[in-house]
Parts: structure tokens; C-alpha cells; sequence
């Protein structure tokens, strides 16, 4: 199976239902446990830029499937804590520089294994010292947060940086009320959001920036008929979720349209069930990709963005676990 | 340092074996067992390069040695994975030492103004150059998009305004040629709003180009009628041009006409998304709620009845073709609610052809059913 999945990568060719639906549990844990063994494929190298999000997305999927023990924890934290950057900040693996991107998923990691005090034993400094990394992104004047030190914008940082403070407890050391009207002022016509103002209305900048106001507790400021609107309307005959008007579903927006439309409590406004059969059968197409030369997988690699190894899981898991509790 | 001559045969290296790897790509590595297994040995070789390519240049940087080499060992990582964001960090590090290097030269009088202005262009080209094919390659890498966007901020901040805008306006061009193969490209429409601010910034003699953007906007709907990004700019653009000429309320009034009138022009395709909520988004402007921010914020509340009454009777002669295009029944719907606020209340008769509106909603498009029936009852509550 491809290390290796993102969007155009994670539908599926076919409409016809397989025998059984059903989730394949136990090929996924062991699937996410043995993905630091494959240190000898090229994918893994390949990937390296997104190894710490990559262990979130396994660990949550892991979490997801009752599975919460399955990664060893000491381990787990070590490497957390390797990939921290004198800074503050934490790099997509050890000796990558300090990214928001990837911060947000190393806080996210030591929440979920209630690891959270450990970053204190870190030589790089604790809780305070990455908050304070978060915090000096901000743009003051604007509100908005840059990913790094050459400053890049995008409400995706806006976003990370709010969740990343929230968890430590720490959203005081930033202006909110900035960060809130900066998303604001990133509604488009359509009642969704883009990455910066006067930019087009994405699913994944939607799911930002609906998870920002949730955070600050400022979903009042949504247009909640419209959004939930333009959301519904990314579901497509065959069940699965697109990310803009006229494109091509895609698993992994499956994740972004419908933790949004939950965030505004409307996941009813889609059909649930057409969902869960349109990742189910992405999930088999997943198995079936075990037959296809490890080469093709090679081939394939740099003509598509390359999200790391789990990810298609966690999205699976997430999203499906999202549409179950609805 | 300063000889920008090594910066070319880095360059130029590398462009032969970017050719190479091309080649490569077009043979079928996949044909036979023995080629399998050469190609194993060849990625463990590749793979074990790679970390020790990796491991050398994160050394040279903590060292601070920005030599020659170092940068084509990124340019070779680069093309390998362009997603290294961090590589493409110590690649502005190495530019950034030069540009030092070379302002302090011409600071101490070794290095004339021409030649300093020409030094740094020449690595600001060079660099360009190297990204294109990777930006033709992976056209929704961010990191390669960021990059870009950092080198001609690098020529606003260090050239004549002349020359960096003249690098600004090849930009453009660029971005429409991409635009051209990929008419969605988010990235692409992105970096064309940058592309296009900065070519507006007085910094580099920029007027507005609001107008010609908004043209684009028509010719690339007039490829694609189902272009949201495009409808989606031009609604952006509107705005910009009323708000910059001062438009008055007549000539605002004529804008809108022309937007109806090219958004019915459009309409012969009832079935297209995009189409819809640029239509919608027409109609905002006279929902007394929104309108303050619609290119018509001062429109009678009569005017509007007049407009959305000649909406109703548009879709409604387009009912008669497409009875099976759900969006046409949503427009109906959000025109009888417009004018539900504009009359204060719905009539009898609205409210009845709202309710078989959505029961064929409910029919055509089941996929929405709780969208619609979360219509229905709120109607039923506020509107009794």
C-alpha cells in the first residue's frame, strides 16, 4: 500500500459496492504501528517533511479505532520532543525548522497521551516557550498568524495557532478579537472562506476558519444558512465530499466539509450514509492498492501533493466517526 | 562570493540533469523482474543520498557556510522533493547572505550601483528559472508558490522599480499561462491576486488594473462558463472598480444591470453550480439584510421588488425546459424570501408555492433532505 495519499489520491474508480463494508480495524492499527519499520523505502524519506503530523493523524486514527495504546508512548514522546527547535517551535522531523504546521501537531500529540507536562523536561524550554513561539507569529496589525519566520499567511495558521494556544491554555498571549475579525473579513459571498481576504472559498480554509470561531466562541459571526449551504452543496451523487464548486470529490475533503458542517451543527444536511459508503469503498480501494507494484507508488509520488502515510486513515476514521456520533 | 558566474553553472548543471531525469520518466521501469531489482538497489542508493545530502547541508548551515555547493546541493534535494520545506529555507538563507554581501560591497565603494543592481537580478532570474519547471511539475506545492513570491519580493525590496516591476509584469504573464492549462488552479488564482497587488503598489509606479482583471474574469468565464474561481474574482472586482472610479448610483445601476444580464447569458447551462451562487449572490443586492455590502446599497426598497419580480418571471420561463435542475426551485425560493422581507410578509399564495418548491427539492435532490426540511419548518415558525 502507498505511504503516500492526499487529494486526487483518495477516491475511488468504481461505484460498485464490494460484498462487505465494513472496517478493516485490525489491517489499519498494524497498517500505522509498522509505518516507522519502512526506514529502507524511499516514501518514507520522501515523506520526511510531514512526519510529525503523520504520527498525529496515526495516533488519532489509533485513538479513533479503540486502539489509544497501540504506538509505544516513551517513544512517542521522544520523538516529539526531538523535533523542537531551540525556538520553541517543533519542525515536521528532528532537524527541519520550526513551523506553525507542525507545532500544532506536536501540542496535539502530547495532549492526546496526556503527555502535556513533559515538554517541560524539554532542553528547548516548555508550555510557555512554545506558546510564546505560536504568539510571535501574529501578524498585530492584522490578526492573522504567519506560518514561520518568512511569513507566509494563511487563515490554516490562524487556525493551528488558536487550537495550539487553546490546548496549553495560553490564547491570552495573542489579540483574539483581531484573529476573529481577520476571519471576518475572509467570508466570501458564498458565506465560506479563504485563505486570506478576497481569496476563493476552499473546504479546508472553511473547516480553519469555522474551527477558529469555534474556538473563540464566535460562531455567531457565521452566516450559518449560507455556509451550511455552499457545505451541503460539496456532496455529490456518488455520496463523497468536493472542496470547491464543480471539482471532484475526494476522501480527504470528506474530513474538511464535514467536521465544519458539524461544527455548525448541520451534518443532517448531507446524506450520512451515501458518506459512509463512498469512504468505505475509498478504504477498499486502499487494500486493493496492496497488489500494485511498491514502483508505481514511487512513480506517482511528485506529480501529486504528498500527504504522509496514515493520513488517509485518520481522515477515514475521523470522518466516519464524525458521521456515527452525528 | 560576489561572482555570480558560479551561480550560472549551478544553474545550468542543473537544468541538464533536470533533462536527464526527464528522459528517465518516459522509460517503463515496471517491464521485467531484472529491471525491478535494479531499481530496488537504485532507491536504496537514492534514499541513503538523500539522508546524507540532507545531513550535510543542515551542517553547513549551522557552520553558516553558504558556499556554491551548498546551494546546488538544495537545487538537487529540490528537484528531488519539493516539499522539503526546509531546504527551500536554507536556499533563501544562502540568497539572503548574498544580497548582504553585495550591498556591503557596493556600501564600501568596491562594487558600482549598476553592477550591484545587476548581481542581484541575476541571482533573482537565475532562481526563477530553477523553479519553473518544478512549479510546472507540482502546481499545488505551497512551499514552491511561497518561494516564487519571496524572490520578487526580494526585487522589490533591492532593484529599481522599473526592473522589479518589469519582473513583476513576466509574472503575470506566467500565472495566465498556468491559469491557461489548469482554469481552476487555487494556487494560481491566488499568486495572480499578489501578482497583481503588487503590480498595483505605487512602490513600483502601479496603478489599479481592477478593470483589466475584471475583463479576464469575462474571458476566462467566456472558456468556461463553470469557473467559480473566475466568478468568484469578478464579484471581488466589481466591488474594487465601483468603490476606485466613485461610481455613481447610475453607473452603479448599469453595472448591475450588465452583471444580470451576463449572468442570464450564462444561465443557458441551468444544470452548473457556479452559475447559481454568482446568481444568488446577484440577488443579495437587494435583500435589504446584505445589500449594504452589494455594488447597489442604496436601492429603493421599491427598485428591489422590481428586480427580484423580474428574477421570479426569468427562472420562471426557464422552469419550462429544465423542470429537473433542483436550482432552479432554491433561486425560486430565495426570491419569494427576499420579497417576504421587502413586503413584510409572504401572501398566502407565496407561502403555497414555496411548500411545492421545496417538496420537489425534497424529490430532485434527496441528498439535501435535511437541508430542506430544516427549510420548511423554520418557514412554518417565523413565517406563521
Amino acid at each position: 500500500m502507498s505511504l503516500v495519499s492526499g487529494p486526487g489520491r483518495g477516491g475511488q474508480k468504481t461505484n460498485a459496492l464490494p460484498d462487505e463494508l465494513a472496517l478493516a480495524i485490525d489491517q489499519h492499527v498494524k497498517y500505522i504501528q509498522q509505518l516507522d519499520t519502512r526506514k529502507d523505502e524511499l516514501q518514507y524519506w520522501m515523506t520526511e517533511h510531514l512526519r510529525l503530523n503523520g504520527v498525529y493523524w496515526g495516533l488519532t486514527a489509533l485513538h479513533l479505532m479503540g486502539h489509544p495504546n497501540a504506538l509505544p508512548h516513551d517513544q512517542t514522546v521522544q520523538f516529539v520532543l526531538e523535533c523542537q527547535n531551540p525556538d520553541g517551535g517543533f519542525g515536521a522531523a528532528p532537524g527541519h525548522d520550526s513551523h506553525m504546521l507542525y507545532t500544532l501537531s506536536a501540542v496535539q500529540i502530547l495532549a492526546t497521551i496526556n503527555a502535556l507536562e513533559e515538554l517541560e523536561k524539554s532542553k528547548h524550554g516548555g508550555g510557555d516557550k512554545v506558546a510564546a513561539f505560536v504568539a510571535s507569529l501574529q501578524d498585530r496589525e492584522t490578526g492573522t498568524f504567519a506560518g514561520d519566520e518568512w511569513g507566509e499567511q494563511d487563515t490554516r495558521f490562524l487556525f493551528c495557532a488558536l487550537l495550539a494556544l487553546a490546548i496549553l491554555d495560553k490564547t491570552d498571549l495573542v489579540d483574539v478579537n483581531k484573529a476573529v475579525a481577520y476571519v471576518k473579513a475572509c467570508e466570501n459571498f458564498d458565506g465560506s472562506y479563504g485563505r486570506i481576504p478576497g481569496a476563493e472559498s476552499h473546504s479546508g480554509q472553511v473547516y480553519t476558519c469555522v474551527g477558529a470561531l469555534s474556538i473563540t466562541k464566535r460562531l455567531d459571526l457565521a452566516n450559518l444558512d449560507r455556509l451550511g449551504a455552499w457545505l451541503s452543496e460539496r456532496q455529490l451523487p456518488n455520496g463523497g465530499l468536493n472542496g470547491r464548486p464543480e471539482k471532484l470529490e475526494d476522501v480527504c475533503y470528506s474530513w474538511w466539509v464535514l467536521s465544519s458542517l458539524a461544527m455548525i451543527d448541520k451534518v443532517h444536511w448531507i446524506d450520512k450514509t451515501k458518506l459512509t459508503n463512498f469512504i468505505l469503498r475509498c478504504q477498499v480501494t486502499m487494500h486493493e492498492s496492496r497488489s500494485r507494484t511498491t514502483l508505481i507508488s514511487i512513480d506517482r509520488i511528485p506529480s501529486k501533493v504528498a500527504f504522509l502515510t496514515g493520513l488517509a486513515i485518520w481522515l477515514m476514521y475521523s470522518t466516519l466517526f464524525s458521521v456515527l456520533q452525528a | 562570493m560576489c561572482d555570480n558566474v558560479w551561480y550560472s553553472t549551478v544553474f545550468l548543471g542543473a537544468r541538464r540533469v533536470s533533462n536527464a531525469q526527464q528522459m528517465q520518466g518516459k522509460e517503463n521501469f515496471a517491464t521485467s523482474e531484472s529491471t525491478k531489482v535494479w531499481w530496488q538497489i537504485y532507491r536504496k542508493v537514492y534514499v541513503s543520498g538523500s539522508i546524507a545530502k540532507w545531513n550535510l547541508i543542515v551542517a553547513k548551515v549551522d557552520e553558516k557556510d553558504f558556499s556554491p555547493a551548498l546551494l546546488e546541493k538544495t537545487s538537487t534535494l529540490l528537484r528531488k522533493n519539493p516539499e522539503y520545506y526546509t531546504i527551500w529555507n536554507v536556499r533563501r538563507r544562502i540568497f539572503n547572505n548574498e544580497f548582504n554581501n553585495i550591498n556591503r560591497q557596493a556600501d564600501q565603494g568596491q562594487l558600482s550601483e549598476d553592477n550591484k543592481y545587476s548581481q542581484v537580478l541575476d541571482i533573482i532570474n537565475l532562481d526563477l528559472q530553477f523553479i519553473f519547471p518544478l512549479l510546472l511539475q507540482y502546481p499545488k506545492c505551497y512551499w514552491i508558490w511561497n518561494h516564487r513570491v519571496w524572490l520578487l519580493q526580494q526585487a522589490s525590496k533591492y532593484l529599481l522599480a522599473d526592473r522589479a516591476r518589469s519582473l513583476w509584469e513576466d509574472e503575470l504573464k506566467l500565472v495566465s499561462k498556468m491559469l491557461g492549462r489548469d482554469s481552476r488552479n487555487f494556487h494560481g488564482w491566488g499568486y495572480r491576486r499578489i501578482v497583481v497587488e503588487n503590480l498595483e503598489d505605487r512602490a513600483l509606479n502601479g496603478k489599479s488594473m481592477a478593470r483589466d482583471e475584471y475583463d479576464y474574469t469575462t474571458k476566462m468565464i467566456g472558456q468556461n462558463l463553470s469557473n467559480f474561481s473566475a466568478w468568484h474574482n469578478r464579484s471581488r472586482l466589481i466591488l474594487c472598480i465601483l468603490d476606485e472610479e466613485r461610481a455613481s448610483t447610475q453607473e452603479r445601476q448599469e453595472m448591475l444591470d450588465e452583471e444580470i444580464k451576463f449572468i442570464h447569458k450564462a444561465l443557458f447551462d441551468p444544470y452548473d453550480q457556479s452559475l447559481w451562487f454568482y446568481h444568488q449572490h446577484l440577488l443579495s443586492t437587494f435583500d435589504p439584510d446584505i445589500a449594504g455590502a452589494s455594488m447597489m446599497p442604496d436601492l429603493s426598497n421599491e427598485s428591489r421588488l422590481t428586480y427580484v419580480k423580474a428574477e421570479q418571471e426569468f427562472i420562471e420561463d426557464l422552469i419550462e425546459d429544465v423542470e429537473d435542475s433542483k436550482w432552479v426551485y432554491q433561486a425560486l425560493i430565495e426570491c419569494a424570501l427576499i420579497e417576504a422581507k421587502l413586503v413584510n410578509g409572504l401572501s398566502e399564495k407565496m407561502r403555497t408555492n414555496i411548500k411545492v418548491w421545496l417538496d420537489k427539492l425534497k424529490q430532485l435532490d434527496p441528498l439535501r433532505r435535511g437541508r430542506w426540511i430544516d427549510t420548511e419548518q423554520r418557514l412554518l415558525k417565523d413565517m406563521p
